[in-house]
């Protein structure tokens, strides 16, 4: 299936202009000083060196998203959907975390249109990372720098040029239509140049500890001091979840014109780290201090979602390391949540005899 | 799959005060069309979100029976939602979106007796419930039907004409109590909900408990259905957290891996006790 070929740096505007002609592209984009994602025309505005600081997400599930519109009565919010989506440049944690998303938005019995309508007939063309940064940890987590998990083409840098390989039919269809004619396969050379990316990234990530124990831990740590400490190195600012490839929640606000009764009804990332999160009309809330909140964050991410959808909500991209402002470190927290889950007697989580509150 | 997200049009066909404190009232939903009104389908215990454009969209418990023409919600005043909900008047159209959660568990309730404890303006879904468990086409699919329902004073009881004739209906047994009597009529019980529970003391053996109240009511409540012998796994609660979509997506409303929600809002007592206490 799987097919690969040479695109010289230069010529990478040949594959955006067939990306651009199919698909609405997102892909990495130099803004002040910052990589982040935004729609793009073509391959000079392209960033694909860099790390991108804010996730492939938003090519999906954007920042904020109409859900209706309003004038007196409702209308559905119109699909704007011309084209379906591609992303160029995905580091392979970002394209799994789409994998991720996907078991939220668009499973259950009840599927979100929003992401589906973008998700679909979606094309992800990742960018394997040749040189992993310090807060990495995605061979932590169960894949690689190179993991083809979630892309349908992978790229590799190899100086002045991109081997791009075809992971998915989809992916091999695109390349055989994108470069009908004009195809160049790489050399055993230039194949020799991206194995050997390969093998120096992987050798420059940290050796793999072994998380296989968190969520076993997890389950007997509700009621330790542990998360009293972990609270006091996070100022509940909630960066974290903004910048989080695999975090969704997301609140719901109507945006009224002043002086008329247009509107619109929008969901918003939001973060579970805000005390208003579950902050009730009557004042009850059912995690009224920090300590509860990055609880939740840790919980949600390593044992929930575990329970829900059979793996983690972390890729290990490292964003809420790297970009933290007080430098917390989810990796330090999983490893004192194993160390403390070795010296804690098995005990079930919550285990509370007094129902506080229910309707 | 019809979008989610958008709320069904409403018409708010009468809108009735409860209490004396006049912060509680009960709206009666119409929808334009019987169609929509058909396939508008749910069970006791599940409930909608209700939506004025500009102001926004909260959820409560469905108080109407499957089988009234009207969808009923009684709502309290606490909030912007809520006072703005309160604001109205008898035509306005709003939105609606549902019905979502899981119901009361009417199939484990088959053949058993069923006791309802409930205080104050929880009573919602449960008054769904006893209408429903009530249709002479159901009534004989269930055991004896015992139901404690009290408030701080007789003025903040609800659909006070309708239980008033439920007190002398053979097909249930109904304690209605009030914290304290002040020189009212009716009703003759002063007493917490608890410990009137106790005294009516309905047997556990084969029987389901339904418990919706204020959580000073729930923590109470519990030991006396355990004295009554009643097991965790028969005894079931309605959590309220706060949620945005309804659908196990915004993750407002997790409860450990569990969202009130989609796997809610009704949890046994045995399920909760696994459950962290974020409710």
């Amino acid at each position: 299936m799987s097919s690969s070929l040479r695109i010289a740096k230069p010529d990478l505007d040949q594959l955006v202009s067939a990306l651009t002609s199919r698909y609405r592209l997102f892909g990495p984009v130099d803004v002040d000083g910052s990589t982040v994602l935004r729609e793009v025309k073509s391959a000079d505005e392209l960033a694909l060196g860099a790390a991108l600081d804010g996730s492939v997400k938003a090519a999906f599930f954007p920042q904020t998203e109409t859900l209706l519109t309003y004038d007196g009565t409702v209308s559905e919010a119109p699909s704007g959907r011309d084209k379906p989506t591609a992303v160029i440049g995905a580091r392979p944690c970002d394209a799994r975390s789409l994998l991720l998303l996907d078991k939220v938005f668009g499973t259950g019995k009840y599927w979100d249109p929003l992401w589906q309508r973008r998700h679909d007939d979606s094309l992800v063309i990742g960018l394997g990372c040749s040189a992993p940064l310090e807060t990495c940890f995605c061979n932590l987590m169960g894949s690689g720098p190179f993991d083809a998990e979630g892309s349908d083409i992978m790229l590799t840098d190899i100086g002045d040029a991109f081997v791009a390989e075809s992971c998915t039919d989809k992916g091999e269809r695109f390349l055989k239509t994108a470069y009908k004619s004009q195809v160049q396969r790489p050399s055993q050379a230039d194949l020799d140049k991206a194995g050997e990316a390969r093998s120096k990234a992987l050798a420059s990530l940290a050796p793999a500890a072994n998380y296989s124990g968190v969520k076993t831990a997890l389950a007997k740590l509700w009621d330790s001091a542990l998360w009293d400490e972990i609270a006091l190195g996070c100022l509940s600012c909630g960066a974290c979840a903004y910048l989080c490839p695999t975090c969704h929640c997301f609140d719901v606000q109507d945006e009224t014109a002043p002086g008329t009764q247009q509107g619109r009804r929008v969901r918003i990332w939001d973060t579970c780290q805000s005390a208003l999160f579950t902050k009730e009309a009557s004042g009850h809330n059912p995690r009224p201090s920090a300590k509860d909140r990055i609880r939740q964050r840790v919980m949600h991410k390593f044992s929930y979602f575990v329970d829900n959808y059979g793996e983690a909500a972390c890729v290990g991209c490292g964003r809420c390391i790297r970009l933290c402002p007080v430098d917390f470190d989810v990796r330090v927290v999983l490893e004192r949540v194993i160390a403390e889950g070795r010296r804690t007697k098995d005990k079930e989580r919550g285990t509370k005899k007094d129902v506080r509150h229910a309707g | 799959m019809p979008n989610p997200y958008l709320p069904l049009s409403v018409k708010v066909e009468r809108i009735s005060i409860e209490n004396d404190a006049r912060d509680l009232k009960t709206f009666d939903l119409a929808f334009g069309d019987a169609g929509a009104r058909k396939s508008f389908h749910f069970t006791p215990g599940q409930f909608g979100f209700l939506s004025i454009l500009g102001v926004g969209e909260a959820p409560f418990g469905i108080a109407s029976a499957p089988s009234e023409e009207t969808i009923k919600y009684t709502v309290k005043r606490v909030g912007t939602f809520t006072t703005a909900l309160h604001e109205l008047e008898p035509g306005a159209s709003i939105g609606m979106r549902g019905p979502w959660g899981n119901s009361y568990p009417f199939e484990l309730m088959k053949g058993k007796d069923i006791v309802i404890v409930s205080g104050g303006f929880s009573f919602t879904t449960l008054r769904s419930t006893i209408v429903y468990l009530l249709d002479p086409s159901r009534r004989s699919q269930f055991g004896k039907l015992t139901v404690v329902y009290g408030a701080r004073s007789a003025g903040e009881l609800l659909y006070k004409d309708e239980i008033k004739a439920w007190e002398s209906s053979p097909d249930l047994s109904l304690r209605l109590c009030v914290d304290r009597l002040d020189g009212a009529p009716w009703p003759e019980t002063e007493g917490l909900v608890p410990n009137v529970l106790k005294q009516v003391a309905p047997s556990a053996a084969n029987a389901v408990a339904l418990v919706c109240g204020p959580p000073v009511m729930i923590r109470f409540t519990h030991p006396v259905l355990e004295l009554l012998g009643f097991k965790p796994e028969n005894v079931f609660l309605s959590l309220e957290n706060r949620m945005k979509c309804g659908i196990g997506k915004c993750g407002h409303c997790n409860v450990g891996p569990k969202y009130v929600c989609k796997d809610g809002p009704v949890f046994s007592y045995k399920e909760l006790l696994r459950l962290p206490t974020e409710y």
